[in-house]
């Protein structure tokens, strides 16, 4: 138990955070299930007879959609004959009322769902339709669930960390090394532009489904290039990666904006969405694709040669020299994987977007240092855990979409964000130098 | 040991208060309607931002605004989280008129209806999805514009035009400017178009490049005022006031006062005010049932010295 908080303590605030969401925007929902059709199926049986007018309305695409078309087949067995259902917009609903008034008929009932009720054609139907007097509008009765438990808005969650958590890996190692890497975020609008602009070269809308793979491939090693050069020189000449990497930044960002000369790339096959937006039996593309990369790098780090080899490097690098790592490899490999994985993050946003745009993920390289360091990694080099980052990367995204939630503003969001990552720090390093250990045990011992 | 327990009191309160707070702020409302736009920090859009919540709050709806901060990834996953809550509506300025349309989609796909203001979503796909848009004519502003430089200058001589390619509201207006000049035969010369990047700094600093390049030119159009004003430093460090003609955009604040005191000759005005009011009113009407007009665009009106003299606004600094 003291390992496990020692070494993903983390993970409670991640749950905690997650607690306190789940409380906090919780709200009355619309029911839509069956149970709910079968109340309102029979409150008008019970007060309407089988030959009044009885319209069932749904939004567009909302669950509300099929909660009227399915309302509508329960009372037509039950034996409703003069049943209407409408699903669109209010004013699909206000045709149809229009319709029915210019007809002389009036409805018995209204039933409906979810926001239909919202609708102020339908609120103010007394006033509007002052000949539909005593029709009813019937709605299930609603219960209490979180907005932040709602399966759209988990997804929405993951939706968010891909393309984060996925150069997170890269800069994990990177952070271990004791170095740092600034260009991931130019990165990812580079391999984004370049994926791209391959793609419209080779053939644009029009294009086969294995060019998407060529301009990923084009975007992911260009970057990898790019990150193989910052590797040499900090590795050969011993420029400072602080410097190195603030320079391929700015080279990076540049160099999108040259590319496409200011404009987003949107002519693009029409399967590139597929790695982003695509699901596979159910479970997004992108979250497969995250497991495996992290089920990949979490045993590379804990069980491979060259794994140990960057935790060495991290620690003492004079010290890992003379038994014998070859600390500039290592250096330039870590980079490159690095960079890599920017160039994979780009080519998930290019895909989550459906556009290749220069300014994609400007301030990112700040976003995936403040998941690593949340995540337990010291800046100073030698320790870290990949599992720690996935960790520190949820815990990111989780308060970012909290906040969103429950409507905070943007510039309150931006000083929130800053004060966790200060806090996540300062638990770090209470932590490394036994302070929080003695406060949460020690004392515990006294008072037994 | 005291100490401790006098924190853990006060960590007990801000959570009791936290709830509190949460449970006041929910009376009896209708429901939240999501808004993300460019940049919050630009005062246009916090004005549209705070108009839009005082005009949702008297039907009922509150306005959730974020900014885009220029990232049109960020502006993604916003829309993401406001179709997750399953928001009323999306009001959406597009950071990038191309990407927003997965968005777009996004949202019309879980049932939210989206109303874009002041710059459209370009996506062929997405804009059909888009309930209503209202927005300023910005190429008919840019057309006003071309007018004024053409009056201001006697229509001749060498012009220069400080730009912000990025954003498409901005390259109507050059393409406005632009074409009046050329429909009205105008011997005015372009001779540069350069990036101010639509702030004081980068449009003080592009501005002092062009006068080193282009010593003689006698008038500069800026894409926006603050553009305008930092061009017009410029311009006066290079003592060229007298030789150069500026006109602006936007009568912004700080623009009306600018051509107040004669430092712009004009600054085609925009109506931020009837953007926001429009935006929730074509929600209303959305509401209701009533048809809406597929674009609604706000024409740009001339704002010269003679406007601004007897301009209660310009003296309370109001847009």
């Amino acid at each position: 138990m003291r390992n496990l908080i020692r070494n993903y303590g983390m993970v409670f605030v991640l749950i905690g955070l997650c607690l306190l969401f789940s409380v906090l925007t919780l709200k009355e929902q619309a029911p839509e299930s069956s149970r709910a059709i079968g109340q309102l199926v029979e409150q008008i049986s019970k007060a309407h007879r089988k030959s009044d007018l009885i319209l069932t309305v749904g939004a567009f695409n909302k669950e509300s959609a099929s909660f009227a078309r399915q309302l509508r087949e329960e009372l037509e067995k039950e034996g409703f004959g003069n049943t209407r259902v409408v699903v669109g917009i209010p004013r699909d609903l206000r045709l149809a009322l229009d319709e029915i008034r210019a007809s002389g008929s009036r409805p018995a009932v209204i039933a409906t769902s979810g926001d239909v009720i919202k609708w102020r054609v339908l609120e103010r139907l007394g006033e509007k339709y002052p000949e539909f007097s005593g029709c009813e509008v019937l709605i299930p009765e609603s219960y209490l669930w979180p907005d932040f438990l709602k399966r759209s808005n988990l997804l929405a969650i993951v939706d968010r960390i891909v393309v984060i958590a996925v150069i997170a890996i890269g800069m994990t190692m990177v952070i271990i090394t004791g170095g740092i890497d600034l260009s991931v975020g130019s990165l990812i609008a580079v391999s984004a532009v370049i994926g791209t602009v391959v793609m419209k070269k080779l053939g644009g809308l029009a294009a086969a489904d294995w060019v998407v793979l060529v301009g990923f491939i084009a975007g992911i090693l260009s970057c990898g290039v790019i990150g193989g050069l910052g590797g040499l020189l900090v590795a050969r000449f011993k420029v400072p990666p602080f410097i190195t990497t603030l320079g391929i930044m700015l080279m990076g960002r540049g160099l999108a904006f040259m590319i496409t000369g200011g404009f987003s790339i949107y002519q693009v096959p029409k399967a590139l969405p597929w790695l982003g937006q695509g699901t596979s039996m159910g479970i997004p593309n992108t979250v497969i694709m995250l497991f495996f990369l992290y089920i990949i790098a979490h045993i590379f780090m804990s069980h491979t040669r060259l794994g140990r080899h960057i935790y060495a490097v991290g620690g003492n690098q004079e010290a890992a020299r003379l038994s014998g790592v070859s600390v500039r490899h290592v250096i330039v490999f870590v980079y490159i994987i690095s960079s890599l994985a920017a160039g994979l993050g780009g080519c998930i946003q290019a895909s989550q977007l459906n556009t290749g745009t220069p300014n994609m993920g400007v301030m990112y390289e700040l976003y995936v240092i403040a998941a690593v360091v949340v995540g337990g990694s010291s800046l100073s080099g030698g320790t870290g855990r990949i599992l720690g980052t996935l960790i520190g990367v949820f815990v990111i995204s989780v308060i970012q979409n909290g906040m969103n939630l429950l409507g905070i503003e943007s510039y309150t969001q931006q000083v929130v964000l800053g004060l966790v990552i200060l806090g996540a720090v300062l638990l770090d390093k209470a932590r490394s130098s036994g302070a929080l250990h003695s406060a949460l045990f020690k004392k515990s011992q006294v008072r037994r | 040991m005291r100490q401790k327990a006098g924190t853990a009191k006060l960590i007990l309160c801000i959570i009791l208060l936290g709830l509190l707070w949460s449970c006041t702020s929910k009376p009896k409302f209708k429901g939240k309607i999501g808004m993300t736009c460019m940049d919050l920090t630009n005062p246009f859009f916090k004005l549209i931002a705070n108009l839009m919540e005082e005009e949702a709050a008297k039907y009922g709806y509150e306005i959730v605004a974020l900014s885009g901060d220029q990232d049109p990834a960020k502006q993604n996953n916003q829309l993401s989280d406001f179709v997750a809550q399953s928001y009323d509506a999306i009001f959406l300025n597009p950071v990038d008129s191309k990407s927003a349309g997965e968005g777009v989609k996004k949202a019309y796909a879980a049932g939210i209806p989206v109303f874009t203001f002041d710059v459209q979503v370009t996506d062929e796909e997405a804009n059909k999805l888009i309930i209503s848009h209202i927005g300023s004519d910005n190429y008919q502003g840019g057309r006003l514009a071309g007018k004024s430089m053409m009056k201001a200058t006697g229509d001749k001589g060498k012009i220069a035009i400080v730009s912000l390619p990025e954003v498409t509201s901005c390259i109507l207006r050059v393409d406005g400017f632009k074409d009046y000049l050329k429909e009205h035969n105008s011997s005015l010369q372009i001779v540069t178009e350069l990036s101010g990047k639509g702030n004081r700094n980068d449009a003080y600093a592009v501005t002092t490049d062009i006068l080193q390049a282009h010593p003689t030119i006698v008038g500069i159009f800026a894409i926006n005022d603050p553009s305008a004003l930092g061009a017009y430093a410029a311009v006066k460090k290079a003592n060229k006031l007298d030789q150069i003609t500026l006109v602006g955009f936007d009568a912004s604040p700080a623009g009306k006062q600018a051509v107040f005191e004669k430092k712009l000759y004009d600054s085609p005005q925009q109506f931020p005010r009837k953007m926001a009011k429009g935006t929730v009113e074509a929600f209303i009407k959305y509401l209701e049932g009533e048809d809406l007009p597929k674009n609604n665009f706000i024409r740009c009106a001339h704002y010269y010295y003679d406007d601004s003299v007897s301009d209660p606004s310009r003296v309370k600094e109001q847009w």
